[in-house]
């Protein structure tokens, strides 16, 4: 009895060793990924003709559907443009934002992409320290007055402009003249984007009703697409035909939740946020009429490219926000709205017309 | 019937004032109380299930901590499994399963093993963020949509019937079918009187001649099975998508639901409702900008809530006497 | 759960029948047999270790160069120790937090809402003291340890005073204080309003910030010796011996005169404001602000590692040394492998089980199963 057990106990380890050994002496295959001819590892990176791009993510992942995705793809865009080498690291703990980056410039990374508000701070902190390497912040403000360093840029989105369109549209549309938001966590980029919605609504429509509410909860408030369905089931019970979700996961329930009510993509519609989820989000393709988005892949690519032939133009670089296409709401949206709310987006852009959110 | 009136007096006079105020406000404003009503219910079905999870293992003495585990890994796998496999079916059935393997790990541990209850939830948790965060994949989408009826006949009854049988899930209506079938096999059955014994004073009920470990391994194992139809509502009918921990810490909100409910199924369903519609009422507060109390804040308020009631109520409500102990047969 | 006014019936039987054993009872670590703990530890540990191995290799890497990444970077690479030993020291603590009322047989998992709201608080006051220099940080951890306890007696008192069991009350009051501080940072006290636009408190002054002298940071320093004054504590004092007699027979401590709604009340003020001392450490020493973020999981890694300790409070540090290697290597490890950091989350669950599982004590030690439990708490006493 005592001896079969020891023996078992021989066979599991020896497998398990078997596992280990035959794994080959160095794990290569990396999140590295790179095109066609370029450099195919990081070990050259300081040599000045092979361009490393490297990319670090706030403690979200680069599958999240939302900005980290984004980015990444964006990268990685620019990566396979440049003939650059790409490889990122998810941060778990925000108190390793310092050293995940340091992977990347203690390998003499020529960019690195860092995600996210939440690292401002340590991107500002991480360019100081390493001026060979250019730092490219996404939804990043550097205050010029504090920041001095010439190596480091944040993108920075017009929320506002992005959630002004977007209301603007379902302000004009509306039927019931109630329209509704799911949002994540009252922070400043949510805000922007709520606030944007409802002035834009109020501009098209002044006689719309706009329901806003944040999650109640801190830790899930992005993460919690239970919560975010109800809310808009709630919303829609009460007359709402638009849904803005924006909120991470939150919001993408709510854009679920409003695709299998029934009239979706007829009597109600949802709105996404970020980047165009008709793509990240499919389940909710049956009322996506379009998405409140910043450009966060386009800037990405654009500015890394922009790091790569030189300097940035200073320490803020302005992505744009609009609205992502209509897709198979293209036909179904009246051509005068279509107008009203490409002038609308345009003018935003241009200046002409402002949102007038302030926080 | 008027026996069991009076010795619940208490609770109907607080069911029949809670009533007749849900139909005033509901006649006042039929939209906004019914979209209220049936938000209530949205966020009480997987408490529910999972508080009868809690309640059938505390009532067998077996502490489970667990639940957000097995709510979590039943989500992952229900959503998978039927990306996978193209059938709701399968989906339904492996998120189940996979309620009813982690129920069954914590049962036989506790109660086998007699390892550490609390540990071993713990342990069951942790696992269960380390798995679905570690094998997430993104992408994935459901086969269909979950089927929604309406109850003919039941769905006309003004309030009740439009919230609980009108377009209302499979899991939705087995979790009302759940919360009556336990409660009275509870209290009116064989198995519930056994149940009861086993986690009151385990050793009397061994000496009735129950078999208690096998007992406890099966209520607990078969408990996780609602844990799973939790999950499976969590990924497949609420949403339609699987996030890392989307479970969002229900598991634990579903044992304060619990201790709420006094360990009665009845009741704990009451106050998943209660809760579910305070939060209702409290982003309604905050849609229509009457007064804004910090969304963080409210959503504290069952936490709050139940160490009150612990704290004022605590000599009324009370855990099964022998809940948490593993059981020894004597001279064995 | 709430409330036995009656000693349960069913701790008798517990009796081991074979004479050579002691009765295990409803105690808590059979401290006589801590050799075989440590070799149902050390088997823990390589079959996690073996596990996780399988886990890497099936992800297409070599597990042997995964393991040697993550250790290379948690000590070997220029600063690596530094960085792990700063994520070491919080460990140790809410190791500790969880340890000594394990000790007293209760089980503290609201090591991280103790850790946040302490941290929340001792953020906002540093903050407010910014003026006072080196002052602000002697306050800022004055008022974590103040701020932690207080939220930990909350626990022991409902339990004392109600007989409401500890589980349930810091479940409920870590949910309480994550509510709390988001809402201090976002709308409520202490929300700062800065460029970055991050939910955070004030910046405290730089004179305040623990120092790292000679690569060893000072908190990592004060959390040893405070393990190493708790293991004294715990085996030397009058204290301590109260602690375990507490921990194994309530009864009996109650017939010796010792009072144990007050040994139950200190054990979880202690273990608060270690768990609160924590988090003010992480403020001053880590992020020198708050935000949310700085929890983490550090409060339940706290479980795995009182666990892994077998409820020693000195062997928390070898404990936290090790989830502090890993935790410090996995970015190390996604860097040059690819593979997603939360593998290091799989590996720590894997331990955490085989490490709690009474059987596997059981299985080396066949005849000696009961001694080797793996804990039981004396929940519902």
């Amino acid at each position: 009895m005592k001896a079969k057990r020891y023996l078992v106990a021989g066979a599991a380890t020896a497998l398990a060793l078997g596992l280990t050994a035959c794994g080959g002496s160095t794990g290569s295959t990396g999140s590295g990924s790179s095109a066609s001819g370029a450099a195919s590892d990081d070990s050259n990176c300081a040599d000045a003709a092979v361009f490393c791009i490297g990319l670090v993510t706030d403690t979200g992942k680069v599958d999240d559907k939302s900005f980290n995705q984004a980015s990444h793809e964006g990268a990685k865009a620019a990566a396979a443009a440049d003939g650059g080498f790409y490889k990122y690291v998810e941060t778990q703990d925000a108190k390793d934002y310092a050293a995940n980056m340091a992977q990347f410039t203690n390998k003499k990374y020529d960019v690195v992409v860092t995600v996210g508000f939440l690292m401002t701070d340590a991107t500002a902190e991480a360019a100081a320290g390493s001026p060979d390497t250019k730092f490219i912040g996404v939804d990043q403000f550097f205050d010029p007055a504090t920041v001095t360093a010439k190596n480091l840029t944040g993108i920075q989105y017009p929320e506002d402009q992005a959630g002004y369109g977007a209301g603007y549209l379902a302000g004009l549309m509306t039927k019931t003249n109630k329209i509704g938001q799911v949002l994540g966590l009252e922070i400043p980029p949510v805000q922007k984007f709520a606030k944007g919605y409802e002035a834009g609504a109020k501009a098209a429509n002044p006689a719309v009703q706009v329901t806003t509410v944040y999650h109640p909860a801190g830790d899930n408030a992005f993460n919690d697409p239970t919560w975010g369905a109800a809310e808009a089931k709630k919303q829609l019970d009460q007359g709402a035909d638009f849904i803005f979700g924006a909120g991470g996961n939150t919001g993408n329930g709510a854009l679920q939740e409003v695709a299998k009510a029934t009239g979706a993509g007829d009597t109600v519609f949802c709105i996404g946020v970020d980047t165009d989820q008709w793509d990240t989000v499919p389940a909710a393709q049956k009322c996506l009429i379009t998405s409140a988005t910043k450009e966060l892949s386009k800037s990405v690519t654009d500015t890394i490219a922009v790091a790569n032939k030189g300097d940035f133009e200073g320490l803020t670089t302005m992505g744009s926000a609009g609205l992502a296409p209509f897709h198979d709401f293209d036909s179904k949206i009246p051509a005068d709205v279509k107008t009203k709310v490409e002038k609308v987006v345009s003018d935003l852009k241009s200046g002409a017309l402002e949102t007038g959110v302030t926080l | 019937m008027a026996a069991w009136i009076q010795r619940n007096k208490f609770s109907v006079i607080l069911g029949v004032v809670v009533l007749v105020l849900a139909y005033i406000y509901y006649f006042s404003d039929k939209t906004t109380a019914l979209s209220m009503y049936r938000y209530a219910w949205t966020y009480a079905v997987p408490l529910v299930l999972c508080a009868l999870v809690g309640v059938i293992g505390e009532r067998s003495g077996v502490v489970n901590i667990g639940i957000e585990g097995q709510l979590l890994v039943s989500a992952f796998a229900g959503f998978f499994g039927a990306a996978y496999s193209g059938s709701l079916i399968v989906g339904i059935l492996s998120g189940v399963g996979c309620g009813l393997i982690l129920g069954g790990f914590l049962a036989w541990t506790t109660v086998k093993w007699r390892m550490d209850q609390i540990i071993a939830g713990v342990v069951l948790n942790i696992v269960a963020t380390g798995i679905t965060s570690f094998y997430y994949k993104p992408g994935q989408l459901l086969p269909a949509l979950m089927p929604h009826w309406s109850i003919p006949g039941l769905s006309s009854i003004p309030l009740i019937g439009e919230v609980f049988f009108k377009g209302t899930g499979v899991i939705a209506l087995i979790a009302i079918i759940a919360v009556f079938g336990i409660h009275f096999g509870l209290f009116k059955t064989t198995w519930g009187l056994r149940t009861r014994a086993i986690g009151e004073y385990p050793s009397a009920a061994d000496t009735a001649g129950i078999n208690v470990i096998t007992m406890r391994l099966v209520n607990v194992t078969l408990a996780g099975a609602l844990a799973g139809l939790a999950g499976v509502f969590l990924s497949m009918d609420s949403t339609s998508s699987f996030e890392r921990g989307m479970s969002a810490g229900r598991g634990f909100l579903a044992l304060a639901i619990m201790i709420f409910g006094a360990w009665r199924p009845l009741r704990a369903a009451a106050a998943a409702l209660f809760f579910g519609f305070v939060t209702a009422a409290a982003s309604q507060l905050q849609a229509d900008q009457v007064i804004n109390v910090p969304p963080q804040l409210v959503g504290t308020l069952p936490y709050v809530l139940t160490l009150v009631v612990l704290a004022v109520a605590a000599g009324r409500v009370r855990a099964p006497g022998a809940v948490g102990q593993p059981f020894v047969k004597e001279g064995k | 759960m709430s409330v036995t006014p009656e000693p349960p019936p069913t701790t008798a039987p517990t009796k081991a029948p074979n004479p050579p054993e002691e009765p295990s009872g409803a105690g808590l670590f059979s401290l006589i047999l801590r050799r075989q703990s440590i070799v149902v530890i050390l088997v823990a540990l390589l079959g996690s270790a073996l596990i996780g191995a399988a886990l890497i290799r099936y992800q297409g890497v070599s597990p042997w160069y995964a393991y040697q990444t993550i250790f290379k970077e948690a000590l070997l690479v220029d600063g690596g120790l530094t960085r792990t030993l700063l994520k070491t020291a919080p460990l140790i603590l809410t190791g500790l937090a969880v340890v000594i009322p394990l000790r007293v047989g209760l089980f503290n998992i609201g090591g991280q809402g103790q850790f946040v709201i302490s941290a929340a608080v001792a953020g906002v006051t540093a903050y407010a003291a910014r003026g006072a220099g080196f002052g602000a940080l002697i306050i800022g951890l004055l008022v974590g340890v103040l701020v932690g306890a207080m939220w930990a007696s909350i626990a022991a008192l409902l339990k004392t005073w109600r007989g409401v069991h500890e589980v349930i009350t810091t479940i409920m009051l870590n949910n309480i204080a994550a509510g709390i501080i988001w809402w201090m940072v976002t709308t409520g006290p202490g929300a700062f309003k800065n460029t970055s636009q991050i939910p955070m408190t004030g910046p405290i002054d730089k004179a305040a910030w623990m120092p790292t002298i000679a690569g060893i940071p000072l908190g990592f320093v004060i959390a040893a010796a405070l393990a190493i004054l708790c293991g004294w504590m715990l085996s030397r004092t009058t204290m301590g011996f109260r602690f375990d007699t507490v921990g194994k027979n309530k009864f009996a401590a109650g017939y010796a005169g010792i009072p144990i709604n007050r040994v139950i009340l200190l054990s979880m003020v202690l273990a608060g404001g270690l768990a609160g001392l924590a988090g003010a450490m992480e403020v001053h020493g880590v992020m020198h602000h708050f935000e949310p973020a700085i929890g983490g999981t550090l409060g339940f890694d706290g479980i795995t590692i009182a666990l892994l300790a077998r409820s020693n409070p000195i062997w928390t540090i070898p404990a936290a040394f090790l989830v502090g290697i890993l935790r410090t290597g996995a970015a190390g490890l996604q860097f040059a492998t690819g593979i997603a950091p939360e593998i290091v989350d799989l590996i720590l669950a894997i331990t955490l089980l085989l490490v709690s599982i009474p059987v596997l004590g059981r299985w080396i030690f066949r005849s000696r199963a009961d001694k080797v439990q793996a804990a039981a708490t004396s929940w519902g006493n």
